[in-house]
């Protein structure tokens, strides 16, 4: 349970740990819309390019990255199988009763796990290299034009920076909880899949217990240290922009213009 | 022997940034029958320790050994292993999770293969030991009962499971002076009549002095002295370095020695009281 890497913050001194969370919440959107709007193979070229990059000076090991891939390798197995299998249309390369494989279909399904490598790994990076903190913080900032229509902008980012912040402390509890109850013999790890579903009642019952006795708690002493009693926060750690930051910023736009254009612009370079 | 461990080391997350050495060339035996402490500050690695004993962690170097059966071995028959070995964590009120007490306590003995009319003579039973009223508690929520109740309910679902050996890790933390007491009264009364060995962590030198019969004291991973609790507190260098204090009784005693009154090393306030009664009449 303790390596679950998704999601955790691994401090190292690099560019990408310094950037604006707010700037590095724009790139990650920016390259999930890259991602997306990819459509030849020749077009991932520039997304995988980018994130290779970013990996390589975020001083992330590249075991790390690796690992956080693991956790939806099932995912990415199962869309393509299903990808292989059940896409009809394109040359039949293979066929056995109703299961056919085509060469579009093996594309479109390696399209796809491409894409969602790189979805994972894109987005894991962000928390890798910025803690919980700083992304609520460049969340809220970057939210801050909805307070004008009266989205409680604030208290959003307080709670969703509670639920990360909760997240490693839960993790131990499930531990512990998990030790408690193998020490009274309880099985987690055979019988069927409905057996190993009724073993987690024993760890998810006393988990959702001690959640609420937490959030109480928690609220309790928010409340006992005047949690917004007063309409303006002021911060210890204001954002701000420096050049490295534009310069992310103008990665990003150039990393979308090389997605949807790079099938015309190979055309122009080499001529053909 | 029941236990028989040597040369175990432990290290959390090994080969990351974030490695912890937990315990370091741990080697000690237990017979059957002691009362063992170990104490020692926190982060010393006395929860590590006791997590071996019962299969929690595997083991990465160096061996345990309870009663037969050898933990290092490939794969160790952990049933019958955390059958003999009941392990008490901390704040164990927390593990509650049955809609009746009675289930809750029978849930131990059905994992470890009790027919279901077994398990609930099995739970019955334990629920009495542990001073519940088996009629009223057992078919209402375990979370409805106190915060005392509830720890000895946990309790109970692990005596169901009928251990020869008893772990306990901080049975008494978080409980009011009254409630301390009935714990440790509790266990001293199961060790007599239905546990045959008891390992107690504690961070309460009384409690350590009055009730075991043995000491383990951990520091930074190492077990640094394995005496009785008389040897242990005699001698007041070995509290310099692990960020313990005697216990109170030693204390005064320690006071009335710096006077020149000399009382021993008395282990309970009985103690003292004779011992200083006995010192008075030595003065006249």
């Amino acid at each position: 349970m303790r390596d679950v890497a998704f999601g955790q913050y691994y401090p190292a001194n690099s560019v990408l740990h310094k950037l604006d969370p707010r700037v590095k919440l724009i790139f990650v959107i920016l390259f999930v819309v890259g991602v997306f709007l990819t459509k030849s193979l020749l077009s991932y070229l520039p997304v995988v390019v980018f994130l290779a990059i970013a990996i390589a000076t975020s001083k992330i090991p590249f075991s790390k990255v690796l690992k956080s891939i693991k956790g939806i390798f099932f995912i990415i197995i199962f869309t393509g199988i299903m990808n292989v299998f059940f896409n009809k249309s394109g040359n039949t390369l293979w066929s056995w009763r109703f299961l056919v494989i085509t060469d579009e279909g093996l594309l479109l399904a390696s399209k796809l796990a491409l894409k969602l490598l790189l979805l994972v790994s894109g987005t894991s990076l962000l928390t890798f290299t910025t803690t919980p903190m700083s992304i609520t913080d460049g969340m809220e900032n970057l939210l801050s034009p909805l307070k004008l229509i009266k989205v409680p902008v604030h208290d959003i980012a307080i709670t969703m920076s509670i639920a990360l912040r909760f997240i490693p402390i839960l993790i131990e509890e499930i531990d512990k909880i998990i030790m408690a109850q193998k020490a009274r013999g309880a099985n987690f790890d055979t019988g069927n899949l409905i057996k190993r579903i009724k073993a987690l009642l024993p760890v998810l019952i006393p988990l959702f217990v001690s959640a609420f006795r937490r959030a109480d708690d928690l609220a309790a002493a928010m409340d006992a240290r005047c949690y917004n009693a007063t309409p303006h926060r002021t911060k210890l750690k204001e954002l701000k922009l420096h050049i490295r930051d534009f310069i992310a910023l103008f990665l990003a736009a150039l990393l979308i213009t090389f997605v949807v254009r790079i099938d015309s612009m190979i055309w122009i370079i080499f001529g053909i | 022997m029941s236990i028989v461990v040597s040369d175990l080391s432990f290290t959390y997350a090994p080969k990351t940034s974030f490695a912890k050495v937990a315990i370091q060339n741990v080697s000690f035996e237990i017979t059957e029958g002691e009362t063992v402490g170990i104490i020692g500050s926190t982060g010393s690695g006395k929860s590590t320790l006791i997590q071996h004993l019962n299969g929690l962690i595997r083991i990465t170097s160096g061996s345990v050994k309870v009663y037969d059966i050898d933990l290092t071995a490939k794969r160790p028959d952990l049933k019958r292993l955390r059958r003999s070995v009941g392990m008490l964590f901390q704040y164990p009120e927390y593990q509650l999770f049955a809609d009746t007490v009675l289930q809750d306590v029978c849930f131990g003995p059905l994992n470890f293969g009790a027919t279901l009319s077994d398990a609930k003579i099995a739970a019955e039973e334990s629920i009495r030991l542990v001073g519940l009223d088996f009629d009223e508690v057992k078919n209402r929520s375990p979370f409805e009962l106190s915060g005392g109740q509830r720890r000895r309910a946990a309790i109970a679902g692990v005596l169901a499971c009928r251990p020869k050996i008893l772990v306990l890790d901080e049975p008494t933390a978080g409980l009011d002076p009254a409630g301390k007491r009935e714990m440790l009264n509790l266990i001293a009364q199961i060790k007599g009549n239905y546990i045959k060995t008891v390992i107690m962590i504690s961070h309460n030198m009384d409690e350590i002095a009055e009730y075991t019969q043995r000491v383990l004291v951990m520091n930074n991973g190492r077990l640094i002295r394995d005496c009785t609790p008389v040897e242990l507190f005699a001698d007041s260098s070995a509290f310099t370095d692990t960020g313990l204090e005697p216990p109170h009784c030693v204390k005064i005693s320690n006071m009335l020695r710096e006077r020149g009154i000399e009382t021993g090393t008395p282990l309970t306030t009985t103690e003292l009281a004779n011992a200083i009664i006995n010192a008075k009449e030595g003065l006249k």
